[in-house]
């Protein structure tokens, strides 16, 4: 049996590991509520968005009433020959099965789309995915060109896809969770577009945790474009939290004083549920086609961004709740090993006295 | 709360961004950079909607008062009482950097070689272009 001054040393190191993940939980916890309330300020600008959308749609046709095309290249369907996958994972570890089960839920839509015979590009978003990813399947390959005309003044550059297997890691953001800026994600949104628009995939989907409140969260995969229903979003997998999931989160949540519930709409919320729906016959100061236009690409990206949003706010609740297990747990070693060495020291005392007594009587 | 039907002669003006809300408060009149040109909206407007290019939004009397946001394309709903703006950029003048601007003008002008033929890509240099010319102009306080 390990000596007192052993058990004495283990558990001051157990006691260091818990003050460690205690600390770990609270700045959790702290990054956890700006997560949300990031999530929250974003919301009115989406709400809006879809709203002037929506409201386009009403007033316009989608489709050329002469050639019947539909209008926006955005909203065309084709048979889905090359997937693109966007995969939402955090930046970094300690955070629970928060990476595995993203990971879990993309590699089940790969299977599932590779056994349709479907080719797949892969765009991993978060550190963890990246390095996930990059050790699996190979870069895309692009060639580039570059045409000069016009005596040298005009340039005219191709980049030209080689397609050698059928799943390819077609691009990587390790940055763009790290502040979630929203010009970052226009930029990742117009190459997707562009993409879309030049036919190199046919529909485009994004793995990510959705996040309403710290016990309701799900692991979705959901269908970006062809974009079939504004704002509604359509998941075609997903993976519901556990109902111990939801007690641990509850729990850590509650101890960190993170609310468990949804946020309230606020007034601002409500406001913005209302733009460009007054019933009122609208002056479009441009032709609505126009605006149609111009406002899809950005609709897509208010769509990323959101789940960039969430997904970061999920990720921190993840971690809250695996650090607030592991500070539990740590406790739990403690008490445990205190009683071991409190036994210890007792049966060395009692041994001594044993010794001592029968020393005296054998006298 | 913005009283809905208030007969104060003033206009609620709310300034949102992808990021949150800017601003809320009232003014008296607001200018908006629309797509086809500055107008400007007081109380009791016609409803509109139109669509922002690059340029500022200037507000007017109210609790507002003087105030100026250089905004990068958005769209704006007017009704009578209320001036909703949706900007997917806006920043105070002072907040440009106009090396960045610059920067972004140069760059424009690269795209614009690239272009060749391209309509689309043609469409969007101008707009890159545009944008950064508007922040420069509105950085050195001599927008419109």
């Amino acid at each position: 049996m390990a000596n007192v001054l052993d058990l004495r040393r283990r558990i001051r190191s157990v006691k260091n590991t818990r003050q460690i993940t205690k600390a770990m939980k609270m700045v959790s916890a702290a990054k956890l509520r700006r997560a949300q309330e990031r999530a929250m300020q974003a919301r009115p600008y989406a709400q809006m968005l879809t709203n002037v959308l929506e409201s386009l749609v009403r007033r316009t046709d989608l489709f050329n009433e002469a050639t019947g095309d539909i209008l926006h290249p955005l909203l065309v369907e084709r048979e889905e020959k090359n997937v693109l996958v966007l995969v939402v994972a955090g930046d970094k570890g300690f955070a629970g099965g928060f990476n595995s089960n993203i990971g879990k839920a993309a590699q089940k839509f790969i299977d599932e789309r590779r056994a349709q015979g479907q080719n797949l590009d892969l765009e991993p978003i978060g550190k963890k995915a990246i390095g996930f990813y990059k050790k699996r399947f190979p870069a895309a390959v692009y060639e580039h060109t570059e045409e000069l005309y016009d005596n040298e003044l005009s340039k005219h550059i191709e980049n030209i896809r080689h397609r050698e297997v059928p799943i390819e890691v077609a691009a990587e953001h390790p940055t763009l969770l790290v502040k979630t800026d929203f010009e970052e994600v226009t930029k990742l949104a117009h190459s997707i577009v562009d993409r879309y628009e030049h036919c190199e995939i046919d529909s485009v989907y994004i793995v990510f945790n959705e996040f309403k409140s710290v016990i309701s969260q799900r692991v979705v995969v959901e269908k970006l474009l062809p974009i079939r229903k504004l704002g509604s979003h359509e998941v075609t997998a997903l993976e519901e939290m556990t109902e111990e999931q939801k007690e641990a989160a509850g729990k850590a949540a509650q101890s960190a004083g993170v609310s468990i519930n949804e946020p309230e709409e606020t007034e601002i919320d409500q406001e913005a549920k209302k733009f460009g729906t007054a019933e009122v016959d609208y002056i479009f100061d441009q032709a609505p086609e126009r605006l149609f236009r111009h406002l899809m690409p950005r609709y897509v990206t208010t769509q990323i961004f959101h789940a960039l949003l969430e997904s970061t706010a999920a990720e921190h609740a993840a971690r809250m709740t695996a650090t607030d297990a592991a500070t539990k747990n740590a406790g739990d070693l403690i008490d445990k090993l205190s009683l071991t060495m409190n036994r210890v020291r007792q049966a060395a005392i009692t041994k001594e006295i044993i010794e001592i007594v029968s020393g005296a009587a054998a006298l | 709360m913005a009283d809905t039907t208030n007969n104060s002669g003033l206009l609620q003006v709310r300034l949102v961004t992808p990021d949150r809300v800017l601003l809320d408060a009232t003014a008296t009149a607001v200018e908006l950079p629309s797509m086809s040109g500055y107008l400007e909206a007081l109380y009791g407007a016609a409803p509109l909607l139109a669509e922002l290019g690059a340029g500022e939004v200037r507000l007017h009397g109210g609790t507002a008062g003087e105030q100026i946001f250089f905004v990068a394309w958005g769209f704006v709903e007017v009704l009578p009482e209320r001036v909703t703006i949706l900007a997917e950029t806006a920043l105070h003048p002072e907040e440009i950097d106009p090396a960045e601007a610059e920067t972004e003008l140069k760059h424009s002008q690269e795209l614009w070689n690239e272009a060749g033929d391209d309509q689309v890509k043609y469409d969007e240099a101008n707009a890159v272009a545009r944008v950064a010319e508007e922040k420069l102009a509105s950085a050195q306080g001599k927008s419109h």
